[in-house]
């Protein structure tokens, strides 16, 4: 699954304050959350954070690797995503009949594919050659899936009670998630321990067909999915969030099993790993175990960070997707990354012109005006480890156009800029953020989602308690700055759907 | 002789490196025999019920750990009892209860106060159920419950309010086209009930222009009543408080005549039918096929549980998506929902050029299922999955007394989930071939493709003669 994991930023912070959350109260919450969240790292970098969790006897396990689309190249695009899915094809015990004879054959099908495309890809390519290759190629794939035993690694994970086997590939991680029964630790150790140590990918080729599917069916049959991808791709002329998740088809089409192996080794390593387990579990135990089946994993370096960087922009860029479908418009100014304090600011202003019933989108737009039946606005678009977007979506009403919608948001962006904001709108954006906060730490789930996360993106749960610290000093005032700073023109992309005749 | 002794030193041997590797490592493999120790027992929440006297029931359940209450309630209607010229009367009633405003604030004002508070107070009417729900933080409670009373006894049902709902909806009719998946979703439902039937129908520009204020404040009128209402209660409070709290703010919303109306009867002719939708900008194909499903009060629902897992994972992921990477999202599945039939479906979205090909191989496994035991191995892994997870429906409080509440409101017994383990239990390859053979007709199902016909890789005649369906949208009087 391609999800676009929004975290939201304050995570975990809230942990604590059980008892009696007001805005103002709060001071005590560092002791009391440092006391309940344990951390253990391995020595080869694995981290494991724990958050014990008796109310049921059930646990949910969340691996967070630091990788996702932002970490690929040209030529390689969705690759983070195909490890998301061959994370799930087993290991040298585990989906096999006979990893030793399947190994052959694999290792002799990667080397037929080679020559194949190497073939179709000369000037004068021999047309007999490629027909040979090719059947050859389907002789060995038919070969090499009599070893396979077919998805025995979900056999055996829901045999034992697994209620969400899963993984998610946002821009900046590839998640792998377990809810098991909490009887079941050892196993999940047993397992995944056994997946990041002994990966085979096998059945590649007829993967990589299912993630075409996966685009087709999420982006290509979807015209506000064409609008995300082209309105992404111009909207970050360098930085990697300019591609979709889940990659360019041609890549797909092209990506093999060797550049999966590889970048499985560079990305995928301990070093590279967070796990948090949350649930009717003993912290001790849980570090015990990961002890037991995790540091046998060699360690690596951690990978080099991203090396490209959003540059300067010269002008407003616009992009428009002709399709068969109703308008529909995007429109997306650049902001700094989660850990930027601006970001609050501009959490603040998104909450404030276009969150809820009350927001001034919403009701401009959509209860006054009459010119659009939906109107929101989002900050930390599409992920928010990198700076990314602040965006306004607006869903014309039947015979209106976007660029009426265009020229409302204009409007309502421009009276914050000279007028701020009030007192009150700055109260529920302060209310809604920990009100979110609360919701999401009902669920064991999310909350292995939000330990992770900030950990990873934010560098320490304790970080996300200084988040919370800015978010109530919070002024008018500096919401009203970072409109200013941020919400213009030659900061701006515009998307929009127009119909096609 | 010879040989024992080797044996016996090989296995001496492996006892002494499992001994050694046991105290050096530990670690057991993936398919090691695992002993799981004793799961710590579920805790039962307490929920309690409680009947006020205008008729209304509560369930209750105190949960401390957030400073939060919740609520969520079912009132007996939905949109099957619209009148057919009004489609759209019931989903319009359910959202101006809330944004219209009540007698005292005007539906802006309740917005901007929820707002402020970080609160939700919303309404709404489905298919088979009216909703409203409450999500605050506790110490905002009082408020929100006592704009919540003023929505269900005074609502003012503004006019203004009214032209937004139906020009949302009219909208929504010119966007019904846009995404393919949403055609074929639609479209299936009316084969399988028929376009008319109030499961199936939707609205269209005309029977929006049909609906007036009065249609709206008659539906209210008729369905709204606490008689016909069940609410669910979660969250930081004392059950005896929060009882006498919703008394007091709900007296006012006094008994109304009960909703007995019966929800409407399904009738379905199984037949073999193959229909296309042409969607010329597309290059994936959306399929769905089958035919009318079931209740889950069904007897045999726990073997039709078992068989859906198998055929939906053991046979169509496997096959179409594992062995033959056709599909992302694929499955097969005998719906059954509480009071009126589910539909049977299988499903696939695959590339315009095996789009057949696909069809052909999800009717074989359909047929198969039908024909053929499962393996002790597939209803072994079946059985072992669904009871090992059973534990995953009480793993909130939240979760639990929403059951209850849903369980009560479509008469079921509360213990559903119990017996449907038992059930599950029980289930037998015989049962599993029974049930497939009883409520699977693969020679009947009904196919729609919906694609872009040009690039298919065979020509959907063949699997019989085409019925093309026109998706086109009526248009909007002037």
């Amino acid at each position: 699954m391609v999800r676009k994991s929004k975290t939201y930023f304050l995570s975990v912070l809230f942990l604590t304050v059980f008892v009696s959350v007001t805005l103002s109260a709060q001071a005590q919450t560092f002791e009391a959350l440092v006391k309940q969240v344990k951390v253990h790292t391995l020595g080869n970098g694995m981290k494991f954070i724990v958050l014990e969790r008796h109310d049921a006897p059930v646990a949910a396990f969340h691996v967070y690797a630091d990788v996702g689309s932002a970490n690929e190249s040209y030529g390689i695009t969705g690759i983070s995503h195909i490890l998301e899915h061959m994370a799930f094809k087993g290991s040298k015990v585990v989906g096999t009949k006979d990893f030793a004879a399947e190994c052959k054959v694999l290792s002799e099908l990667d080397a037929v594919y080679d020559q194949w495309k190497r073939e179709e890809a000369k000037a004068t390519p021999d047309k007999a050659r490629i027909k040979e290759l090719e059947a050859k190629f389907t002789d060995l794939e038919k070969k090499a899936k009599d070893y396979v035993v077919n998805n025995e690694y979900f056999d055996m994970m829901m045999r034992e009670g697994d209620a969400g086997v899963n993984a998610y590939t946002s821009n900046d991680a590839t998640q792998y998630i377990n809810y098991l029964p909490s009887n079941r630790l050892e196993f999940w150790m047993a397992m995944t321990s056994d997946r990041f140590l002994n990966p085979v990918f096998r059945e590649f080729y007829k993967e990589r067909d299912v993630i075409m599917e996966e685009r087709r069916l999420g982006l290509e049959t979807r015209p506000t999915g064409k609008l995300f991808e082209d309105f992404m791709a111009v909207a970050f002329k360098a930085h990697p969030y300019h591609h979709e998740v889940v990659g360019h088809m041609s890549d797909l089409q092209s990506i093999t099993r060797l550049d999966v192996e590889e970048y499985f080794k560079k990305y995928y390593g301990p070093s590279n790993l967070t796990v948090a387990v949350v649930g009717d579990v003993k912290a001790e135990e849980v570090f015990k175990l990961a002890e037991l089946y995790f540091s046998r994993i060699p360690s690596g370096p951690k990978p080099e960070p991203v090396r490209t960087k959003e540059p300067e922009k010269w002008g407003e860029r616009h992009v428009i997707v002709s399709a068969k479908a109703q308008p529909y418009l995007l429109v997306g100014y650049h902001m700094p990354d989660a850990k930027n304090k601006d970001s609050r600011a501009l959490e603040a202003l998104a909450n404030i012109i276009g969150q809820g019933r009350s927001s001034r989108l919403y009701q401009t737009l959509v209860k006054e005006k009459k010119i659009a039946v939906a109107a929101s606005s989002s900050s930390g678009f599409p992920s928010d480890k990198f700076p990314n977007l602040i965006v306004f979506f607006a869903v014309p009403a039947a015979g209106k156009k976007s660029a009426e919608c265009l020229t409302s948001i204009e409007e309502e962006i421009e009276k914050i800029k000279k007028e701020s904001v009030t007192e009150d709108e700055l109260t529920k954006f302060k209310r809604t953020a920990i009100k979110n906060i609360l919701n999401q730490m009902t669920s064991n789930s999310q909350m292995a989602a939000l330990l992770t996360y900030a950990d990873v993106v934010l560098g320490g749960f304790e970080k996300g308690l200084e988040q919370i610290d800015q978010i109530k000093a919070l002024t008018a005032a500096d919401v009203k700055r970072v409109a200013g700073q941020y919400l213009i023109k030659t900061n701006r992309t515009i998307g929009e759907i127009i119909p096609e005749k | 002789m010879k040989k024992e002794n080797v044996a016996n030193k090989i296995f001496t041997g492996l006892l002494l490196l499992a001994f050694f590797l046991g105290t050096a490592y530990g670690q057991k493999g993936p398919k090691d025999k695992f002993v799981f120790g004793p799961l710590n027992p579920i805790k039962m929440p307490k929920v309690e019920k409680a009947e006020l006297p205008n008729g209304l029931k509560l369930f209750l359940v105190e949960d401390h750990e957030f400073p939060t209450i919740d609520l969520w309630a079912m009132v007996r209607t939905g949109s099957v009892f619209e009148p057919i010229g009004k489609i759209g009367l019931a989903s319009i009633t359910g959202q101006v209860l809330r944004t219209g405003g009540t007698k005292t604030k005007t539906g802006d004002q309740i917005d901007k106060e929820l707002d402020t508070l970080a609160a939700s107070v919303s309404t709404a009417v489905g298919t088979t159920s009216g909703y409203f729900s409450v999500s605050v933080l506790k110490e905002d409670f009082d408020k929100a419950l006592s704009i919540l009373a003023d929505i269900l006894t005074e609502p003012a049902f503004s006019d203004d309010k009214i032209e937004l709902a139906k020009l949302q909806q009219k909208t929504n009719i010119s966007r019904r086209n846009d995404n393919i998946s949403s055609i074929t979703n639609r479209e299936f439902g009316k084969l399988m009930y028929g376009k008319d039937s109030p499961y199936a129908r939707h609205t269209e520009y005309a029977t929006i222009d049909a609906i007036s204020r009065q249609d709206i404040i008659d539906f209210y009128n008729t369905y709204l009543h606490p008689n016909n209402t069940s609410i669910a209660v979660w969250g930081d409070f004392k059950s005896a408080d929060m009882v006498n709290k919703i008394k007091t703010a709900l007296a006012k919303w006094k008994k109304g005549v009960l909703s007995t109306q019966p929800w409407p009867k399904v009738s379905y002719d199984y037949k073999y039918t193959v229909n296309f939708i042409d969607k010329p900008d597309v290059n994936q194909s959306n399929i769905m096929l089958g035919h009318i499903g079931g209740l889950m009060n069904n007897p045999d629902y726990p073997a039709l549980n078992i068989m859906n897992f198998i055929l939906s994972f053991e046979r169509m992921f496997k096959r179409i998506r594992t062995d033959e990477g056709l599909a992302y999202s694929v499955w097969g599945d005998y719906g059954a929902s509480y009071i009126y039939p589910g539909t049977f479906s299988c499903g696939a979205q695959t590339k315009s050029q095996s789009t057949v090909y696909a069809i052909d191989i999800m009717l074989k496994e359909l047929k198969k299922i039908t024909e053929q035991e499962v393996s002790d191995e597939e209803l072994a892994k079946a059985k072992d999955g669904y009871l090992n997870s059973y534990v995953f429906n009480f793993e909130s409080k939240s979760q639990i007394v929403n059951r209850l509440m849903t369980y009560a409101y479509y008469g079921y017994p509360l213990d559903f989930t119990e017996r449907l383990k038992a059930g599950v239990e029980k289930v037998s390859k015989a049962d599993v071939l029974r049930v497939a053979k009883k409520y699977l007709q693969p020679d009947k199902v009904q196919i729609l493709v919906v694609g872009k016909k040009e690039d298919f890789d065979k020509p959907l005649s063949t699997l019989g003669a085409v019925n093309v369906i026109d998706i086109t949208i009526p248009a909007p009087k002037k």
